[in-house]
């Protein structure tokens, strides 16, 4: 049994003899390069790399989005054709919510709870590496099909059999980002080679199997934030005194954890379909198209909720820290956290008030709907009341912010709005709808995100973004913003309908486009100076003090960058709020006699994680690659999952291995008021 | 254009000039807070804005009515909201800024919030959705009192002065819509204008003024939905499953309707048309679509088209009644001159000119006449896409597909080599005839 205790404590790595795992390979050891990028455990360096992917993925998703909006821009449009236009809106619609927000919201998760609960890392940081990779591999794949459709668009496959062979010839995924069997799925009887008829060629299947990949990812990052939350914090740092974005992470995790399993029997019930001639959503064999909405609706509605409540806890730390006055109403705020998470799964069929669900359903749908609106109502009136006696700092995570609350809160009154059946009828998939998700995911959320980036990225580098270029970019941003998706109201409610590539002349459709179009393209160069300004920053901004902001959570208490180790003794909590009243004559944080010259215990690096990802990797393109007919690929699958089970087999053996890390001075401190006292 | 480079100065400069004059972070993010009431103010000034050709603000019927009553409840309700809470949250940052110096000051008091205001929120945002949930719950059960065939109590009556199948008991006016990509087929059972009748209505809904109608929805392969906004809201038509709703026009004139869940490449393609005419005129339409089809004079061009109809494979898709009854997978073609669109109602035999003078006087249900040569320049256009059309060298002339992904140019075979498609070929004088011969059949 390999343990901690291989060496004598040390104040850097690099001191470290060779390391060897339990089954005798070498352990890569690096602290920096690419070799230690690939290998780290450490939950700051795979938050940093979570962010640098979903950023790159962001602007991927927002150049589609801008394809869309060109092509848009006027009647009878030709820029891309409709195909094309299919390929854009739905690769557009799965890169936002599943690279670019998901991952952007896990690395927040990453880089902050541990530090925010007084951790020194996650409960199973290999495992976190692995959901990492995992994510940049189901993500890579699901772009290969980008590859394809260029190639087949510039001719590189003509000479070959399987490519003449092909039906349908488009290769990135043409079926929306809700997949909506039959149209992904198949129709009619299976042919000798488990083939029915098929709407649409190998893009579904490499959506299929990158979700799916996505999905492990999602879920594995999940259970491992459970388990990091329930089972790692300070001594003190009880439930109710976590910061509200640790609760909210808790929170999306639980979603995560009840909400994908719900897709993955979905895409496995398709991918049998499309694959080996099963029939689940196969109408011609009695296969029912509606089972697939609900299945899909049921992961699709919390994951909604999935996206938007880590960007509400982050709005929930700035406000008060720009506020300088305590969270209104924390308890309220965090019980309210966990009802929208449990009546998120209580309203899916809102989706789905066309496809004649009968009265009562759609009655009790409507209700539920209405419903939620009120814990997401209590949360803006508690960030109102955050502001309201304090001390209104105009920074730029705090101007994001408020504009956060301001979209959102438009994005809700909307939402108000459909969630009444009959009203819906007119604008399910109409540009309402469209307008109603932008101001919730992107007006709400990205601006959430993009708050907690300006807001953390001094902790996080150590260096304060140019504040002059992020307000510029903020206002862009906002002002893009609504420029862009405050005029689709008006299209859906004339009723413009979505995912349409052209539109007429003569429905009052072409001012509003227009307009809509120069928006997009403002929005789009706001996004990209508010991105470039932190790239920038990562390597040359100013370099600036440790709490800047004069924040109030634990991450605010140690120094920028964060030591490997996080905390150099343990912090004992004894209060909500813990840093700032410690800092403001309030209670102050004790700390536990651990690390010092004894050294705190460090995880060993490792190449399993990535190895076993590998195999992710080789199932994502083998798959879709197999069902264009390419010869021989069913056997890059196979291999794939030979990877993936021996990455996983050698990580099982490999030891958890380890070291100790000297830390500054080790002195107990009690914390006044103790624990005990008040808690 | 101009009307656009207007509103694009009203909705942009005037608050970026406010965002740039003053320096204030906090003006800054209050001009950007107005910005959406601005354009809410810009839209809502003139109502000819939101009765667009497929504007459900424009309702023309008894379900579009009350679904736009019950959407203007909520618009009501939230205006008030965002009002009130908007307008408490821009005052409480104005007047809770830091004030200059202030920042080194002590922090002020850590309130953590007042249980008896957040209850006091939480019930009275109960008591404000009750006030839309109530007008909801109506609406959702007027919009479900679909009429049943044989229904004593239906609100139908015997309305119908034409000849009826005496067969059927006539209580109610059904008609099956069923959903293809990308066009849509009508059937009325009860009056023998189905597939097996064989004659069915492709694309041009016609139903009776103040009737209600029961629409049957089927989909013969992926998810489509039904939707004519002025009429009524969009119900599915869901393969493998058997969805109703009822609609009634009580306005006469055309209004426009279009496929609303994605169904692949010409989505945006499938369109159709629905005429509200009096019961009169729905009876004397109903006779003229029973009527075979009218053949073409001997030795004329029409003649020529009519045999190459059957040369070039059109007949195995598309039905002409009374000459190709066989066709079932393509639109009914047997009155193919009397409609006033083409293509899944993409294409307009109308001329746009004059259509949008019309619209222009704020009355979009008046239809201009069908323009016959823009009709027979449609035919042709629509017929010679995709490279159908070949010169002489058998060249294709036009590669462009005005609907992508659509099988009309295509006759597909089964041999021992399974599955062939083959890609049908037309000089310019075969589609001439062909034109000419579609072009007879009124």
């Amino acid at each position: 049994m390999a343990t901690a205790a291989h060496h004598a404590p040390v104040t850097d790595k690099t001191e470290l003899p060779v390391e060897r795992s339990d089954i005798g390979l070498i352990r890569p050891d690096r602290t920096t390069g690419l070799l230690d990028w690939l290998t780290t455990v450490d939950h700051k360096k795979i938050g940093i790399l979570y962010g640098a992917f979903a950023m790159f993925f962001f602007l991927l998703g927002g150049v589609e989005a801008l394809a869309i909006r060109t092509q848009l821009a006027k009647a009878n449009n030709d820029f891309i054709s409709a195909p094309m236009y299919n390929q854009m809106f739905t690769m557009h619609g799965t890169t936002m919510i599943f690279l670019g927000v998901m991952p952007l919201s896990a690395a927040f998760f990453n880089f902050l709870v541990p530090l925010q609960i007084g951790a020194r890392d996650v409960a199973f940081p290999r495992l976190n590496a692995f959901s990492l990779w995992t994510f940049v591999f189901g993500a890579f794949a699901l772009n290969v099909s980008w590859v394809f459709e260029f190639g087949h668009l510039q001719g590189w496959f003509n000479n070959y059999e399987w490519y003449g062979k092909l039906v349908y010839k488009d290769f990135a995924p043409a079926n929306g980002w809700f997949s909506y069997a039959p149209l992904s799925g198949t129709f009619g009887q299976a042919d000798a080679a488990l083939h029915a008829q098929r709407f649409t060629g190998v893009g579904t299947d490499f959506w299929i199997i990158g979700i799916q990949i996505l999905g492990v990812a999602s879920l594995a990052a999940s259970f491992n934030f459970i388990v990091t939350i329930f089972n790692m914090r300070a001594p003190g740092m009880t439930m109710m005194r976590l910061p509200v974005f640790t609760w909210m992470t808790l929170v999306t995790a639980f979603l995560i954890i009840l909400a994908f399993p719900a897709i993955t029997v979905a895409l496995i019930e398709l991918m049998f379909d499309r694959q080996f001639g099963a029939n689940f959503f196969n109408p011609t064999n009695g296969g029912q198209p509606i089972l697939w909405q609900h299945l899909f609706w049921i992961f699709g509605h919390p994951e909604v909720y999935i996206l938007v409540l880590p960007a509400m806890g982050i709005v929930s730390e700035i406000l008060p820290t720009f506020s300088r006055k305590a969270l209104f109403g924390y308890p309220i705020i965090v019980f309210s956290g966990a009802v929208i998470g449990f009546l998120g799964f209580a309203v899916w069929s809102h989706h789905m008030f066309t496809t004649g669900l009968g009265p009562v359903p759609t009655a009790a749908f409507s209700l539920l709907t209405m419903a939620i609106a009120v814990p997401t109502g209590v949360k803006i009136f508690n960030w109102v009341g955050t502001i309201w006696g304090g001390q209104v700092r105009f920074t730029p995570p705090m101007v994001l912010s408020l504009g956060f609350i301001w979209m959102f809160m438009c994005g809700g009154f909307s939402g108000i709005m459909h969630s009444s059946a009959p009203a819906d009828s007119q604008q399910q998939d109409t540009y309402f709808v469209v307008a109603h998700f932008h101001y919730v995911l992107l007006g709400g959320v990205l601006l959430g995100l993009m708050a907690g980036l300006y807001f953390w990225f001094p902790k996080i580098f150590g260096r304060m973004p140019n504040a002059a270029i992020a307000y510029v970019a903020s206002a862009l941003v906002i002002f893009g913003f609504n420029l862009a998706f405050g005029p689709m109201h008006y299209l859906g409610l004339t009723g413009m309908p979505r995912r349409t590539h052209t539109y007429q002349p003569g429905y009052g459709w072409e001012d509003w486009n227009f307009i809509a179009t120069i928006g997009a393209y403002i929005l789009g160069l706001g996004v990209f100076l508010a991105f470039a300004n932190l790239v920038w920053t990562a390597w040359r901004g100013k370099r600036t003090e440790t709490d800047p902001w004069d924040g109030r959570t634990l991450e605010w208490s140690l120094p920028s960058p964060v030591p490997a180790y996080n905390f150099a003794q343990t912090p004992i909590v004894a209060t909500r709020d813990a840093w700032f009243e410690h800092k403001h004559g309030g209670a102050r944080i004790g700390a536990l006699a651990d690390g010092g010259p004894e050294g705190v215990h460090m995880p060993s690096q490792s190449w399993m994680p990535l190895l076993a990802s590998v195999g992710f990797l080789m199932i994502g393109l083998g798959l879709p690659m197999m069902s264009m007919g390419i010869p021989h690929l069913g056997w890059l699958v196979i291999a794939g999952l030979g990877v993936l089970f021996l990455g996983i087999w050698l990580w099982a053996i490999e030891g958890p291995g380890g070291y100790h890390l000297k830390t500054p001075s080790a002195k107990s401190v009690a914390p006044t008021p103790t624990a005990s006292v008040h808690s | 254009m101009f009307l656009a480079v207007r509103r694009f100065l009203l909705t942009s400069i005037l608050p970026l000039g406010v965002l740039t004059l003053t320096g204030c972070a906090m003006r800054r993010f209050a001009a950007a807070c107005i910005l959406p009431l601005g354009f809410l103010a810009l839209t809502g000034c003139s109502k000819a804005e939101w009765v667009g050709r497929q504007s459900p603000m424009d309702p023309k019927g008894p379900l579009a009515q009350s679904q736009f009553d019950v959407f203007m409840d909520t618009v009501w309700l939230s205006l008030v909201l965002f009002v009130l809470v908007g307008g408490i949250l821009v005052y409480a940052v104005i007047r809770f800024r830091e004030r200059p110096g202030q920042s080194d000051t002590p922090p002020p008091e850590q309130g953590h919030g007042n249980p008896m205001i957040e209850i006091g929120l939480i019930m009275a945002s109960v008591a404000s959705l009750v006030i839309i949930a109530i007008p909801t719950l109506e609406a959702i059960w007027y919009m479900d009192d679909v009429p049943i065939e044989a229904k004593p109590t239906s609100k139908l009556s015997a309305w119908y002065t034409g000849k009826v199948d005496p067969k059927v008991a006539e209580d109610v006016l059904i008609v099956d819509v069923v959903g293809k990509q990308w066009w849509f087929r009508f059937e009325y059972p009860q009056l023998g204008l189905t597939q097996e009748g064989k004659r069915a209505i492709p694309n041009e809904l016609v139903i009776p003024r103040g009737k209600a109608v029961r629409i049957n929805l089927r989909s013969e392969d992926v998810i489509h939905s039904f939707w004519v906004p002025k009429i009524a809201g969009k119900v599915d038509m869901i393969p493998g499953r058997r969805n109703h709703m009822w609609i009634q026009g009580d306005q006469v004139g055309l209004y426009y309707g279009q496929c609303a869940e994605f169904c692949g490449d010409s989505h945006a393609y499938m369109r159709f048309r629905c005429r509200v005419v009096e019961p009169e005129e729905f009876a004397k339409w109903v006779e003229s679509q029973r009527a075979p089809a009218a053949e073409p004079a001997a030795n004329s061009l029409a003649a020529t088209g009519k045999a190459l109809f059957a040369q070039k494979t059109c007949a195995m898709c598309h039905r002409v009644g009374g000459q190709y009854d066989a066709g079932a997978f393509g639109p009914d073609l047997t009155h193919v001159a009397s409609r006033t669109s083409l293509a899944g109602a993409w294409l307009d035999n109308r001329d746009p000119a004059t259509q949008l003078a019309i619209d222009a006087k704020g009355n979009t249900e008046l239809s201009a006449p069908i323009d016959p040569v823009l009709q027979r320049k449609n035919l042709a256009d629509w017929i010679g896409s995709s490279g159908v059309l070949v010169d002489a060298n058998g060249k294709p002339v036009h590669s462009a597909d005005i609907k992508p992904g659509n099988r009309m140019h295509y006759y597909r075979m089964f041999n021992v080599a399974g599955l062939n498609e083959t890609k049908v070929k037309l000089t310019q004088a075969e589609l001439d005839a062909i034109v000419e011969y579609l072009m007879t059949l009124n």
